[in-house]
């Protein structure tokens, strides 16, 4: 019995070790740095953080949650369009389609739209072309609109998929007896299937926040300039300054603002249990 | 015929060199670093030096880069490992300071016959450090302002006139700010020279006075204004993007870049380049050799060969439009006078004296990217 359990053990370390030594270790190591200034601890570091990147901090915040919201409102249209979509071939097409920006990496995200959303960019063209838009009123969008587009454009789908896949197993008795009932198909996307969806849509959201923190190809490629994402800082104190510091300190602040959200996450499903 | 069989072999291998060695060559910087050595360099030693081989490790662009070289050589000194896996790098002038100052270098310059071509003072101090002996120039590189003529014909000739033009053209001058590379890292450094208040040549020789850094308030204060009227690029490709799609008039550019972009046609050949006085900073890409390299004398060899005139006309200068790392004259022979010229059609040798400038010596360099982070929002 003994030696079972020993021979379990074993079999675990490997796993076991990999985490301590690359992710436990390492996110100690640098909580602790971001603690030390100068060999001594102190405060240091989160005083000069909040002093020049207080304002990175909401911008992040802000245009993060701006785009979960987006990533949400969108994965909701295309899930319920394809678990309430009456045109075989559109939902086909639609189904076809929605998947591929999850296959195309952040940086060649980045690498598109900033020639697709430049000022002389191919998408102004097109509305100039078109006769929607004169060149003189043509304005770039490669400032946080443009981080924004790119991150709904990239997690939309993902989150998407994981809704529509959601939507599919609810009780099709429950939309029907609405269908029957009279109520309109946005109705029942809202009412009926969205409350039935809304943990597994709650999880996606939660994932893609917590991705979106850590992009630090887009806000480099899209927009470096100030206000701008605490990832291309946090590159910035480490790669101009050599200033391991204050880049912990920030990387700090960004994992307790990812954490906040999966503690929401967490109390949500201790609820939905009790 | 199995005894002949031995006795081939035992001749063939015999008739290899008897050290066979592999040369690793680290390099900061962008791909064509490690193409340059990959594609020219390292052939090129292959067959001078036969039976060695030369493994180029690319560590990234920018600063970025050697931070992680730096990095490396922090690890295996103080992990106490005898021979170190770099027998080569090449590195930001910012960083060889301080690998000097933790004695990770040799002092090889006086062991190799090139050694005695570099003539330009940046050989001597980086960035307020003495580094003479411990490093060789493969390249100098510059900054200045790039310029669409047909937008603007008579572009400003001095910091004080371009923040004049800018008003006067809203959105019409771009740069990358300071954290999407070096040539808007450059031209905040140039308006600090310009309009900082204190003497320019205290930032770039030193020494270090914290009273220096507060006389720059008016200095930034203009140039946070001078930022809302401008257009912030992402990076120093992005720069040119919007120059070539006519989406800026003017903006801060690596000077080797420009012609790059320009040779390959993603530029118009009828854009220009202007360094405006007081000057704009420029710096070199230094060879470095660790104090426990592994292969210390095919290093020096492979440095020497990377530094002689022949090799910097051929692939610094005509490959790249690099600014040559030794003595200009002496790689001027070597090359016909088009391609030199090429190099010094808008920005001429006097210009280059008059106003390429060094970066600010590290503490000054640090505090100016600080001052800016806070007060250029």
């Amino acid at each position: 019995m003994m030696s079972r359990r020993l021979l379990g053990l074993l079999l675990v370390l490997p796993a076991l070790a990999v985490i301590a030594f690359l992710f436990i270790l390492p996110l100690i190591m640098s909580a602790v740095g971001a603690f030390q200034v100068d060999g001594a601890f102190g405060w240091g570091n989160f005083v000069k953080t909040f002093d020049l990147y207080t304002k990175d901090i909401v911008f992040t915040v802000v245009i993060i949650a701006f785009s979960t919201m987006l990533i949400g409102i969108a994965s909701i249209a295309i899930g319920g369009y394809l678990t309430l979509g009456e045109h075989p071939v559109a939902v086909t097409i639609l189904r076809w389609l929605y998947r591929w920006p999850m296959f195309i990496p952040f940086i060649v995200v980045g690498q598109i739209l900033r020639t697709f959303l430049a000022k002389n960019g191919m998408m102004n063209n097109t509305f100039v072309n078109l006769g929607l838009l004169t060149p003189l009123d043509a304005q770039s969008f490669l400032d946080w609109r443009g981080i924004v587009i790119a991150f709904v454009w990239k997690q939309t789908p993902f989150v998407a998929l994981l809704v529509a896949g959601a939507m599919a197993s609810v009780n099709r008795d429950t939309i029907e007896a609405a269908r029957n009932l009279g109520a309109s198909r946005l109705r029942v996307l809202i009412e009926i299937l969205v409350p039935q969806v809304a943990m597994t849509l709650t999880v996606g959201l939660i994932l893609s926040f917590v991705t979106m923190m850590s992009v630090l190809s887009v806000p480099l490629m899209i927009n470096a300039q100030s206000p701008t994402m605490l990832t291309a800082d946090i590159a910035f104190r480490v790669n101009s300054y050599g200033d391991y510091g204050v880049a912990n300190a920030l990387g700090l602040i960004s994992l307790v603002l990812a954490s906040s959200v999966a503690w929401i996450y967490l109390r949500a499903s201790l609820r939905e249990r009790a | 015929m199995k005894k002949m069989s031995y006795a081939a072999f035992a001749v063939a291998l015999a008739a290899l060199p008897a050290h066979a060695e592999e040369l690793t060559v680290a390099t900061a910087g962008d791909q064509n670093m490690v193409d340059y050595i990959n594609q020219y360099l390292g052939p090129l030693f292959e067959k001078t030096y036969p039976g060695n081989t030369v493994r180029a490790v690319g560590t990234g662009p920018g600063d970025a880069g050697s931070q992680k070289i730096l990095e490396r050589f922090d690890a295996q000194a103080a992990a106490n490992i005898p021979a170190w896996d770099f027998d080569v790098a090449v590195v930001h002038e910012k960083f060889v300071g301080p690998m000097v100052d933790k004695k990770y270098l040799d002092k090889y310059r006086g062991d190799i016959d090139t050694g005695s071509l570099v003539t330009r003072a940046n050989a001597k101090m980086a960035l307020g450090t003495n580094v003479d002996g411990y490093v060789m120039p493969m390249f100098n590189s510059q900054t200045a302002i790039a310029y669409n003529p047909a937008l603007e014909p008579n572009p400003p000739k001095s910091y004080a006139e371009l923040a004049e033009w800018a008003k006067a053209h809203p959105k019409q001058f771009g740069y990358n700010g300071i954290k999407g590379g070096a040539s808007g890292v450059s031209f905040v450094m140039g308006w600090i020279y310009a309009f900082g208040g204190g003497d320019a040549n205290t930032l770039m020789n030193g020494p270090f006075k914290e009273d220096e850094t507060r006389k720059w308030d008016a200095a930034f204060k203009s140039l946070a204004d001078f930022t809302t009227n401008a257009t912030l690029t992402p990076g120093n490709a992005g720069t040119l993007d919007l120059l070539s799609r006519g989406e800026i008039a003017m903006g801060p550019v690596w000077v080797d870049m420009f012609y790059s972009w320009q040779a390959s046609g993603q530029l118009p050949p009828t854009m220009k380049l202007i360094l405006p006085a007081p000057g704009m900073p420029g710096q070199p890409m230094h060879y470095v050799l660790p104090e426990k390299a592994a292969h210390k004398d095919l290093a020096e060899k492979f440095i020497a060969l990377a530094t002689s005139p022949k090799v910097q006309a051929e692939g610094i200068v005509k490959r790249f439009n690099w600014y040559p790392g030794i003595d200009a004259d002496k790689v001027k022979s070597e090359l016909d006078a088009a391609t030199w010229n090429k190099l010094f059609v808008d920005i001429t040798p006097e210009d280059l004296a008059a106003k390429g400038k060094p970066f600010p010596i590290a503490p000054y360099n640090n505090a100016i990217l600080e001052a800016y982070e806070k007060s250029v929002k």
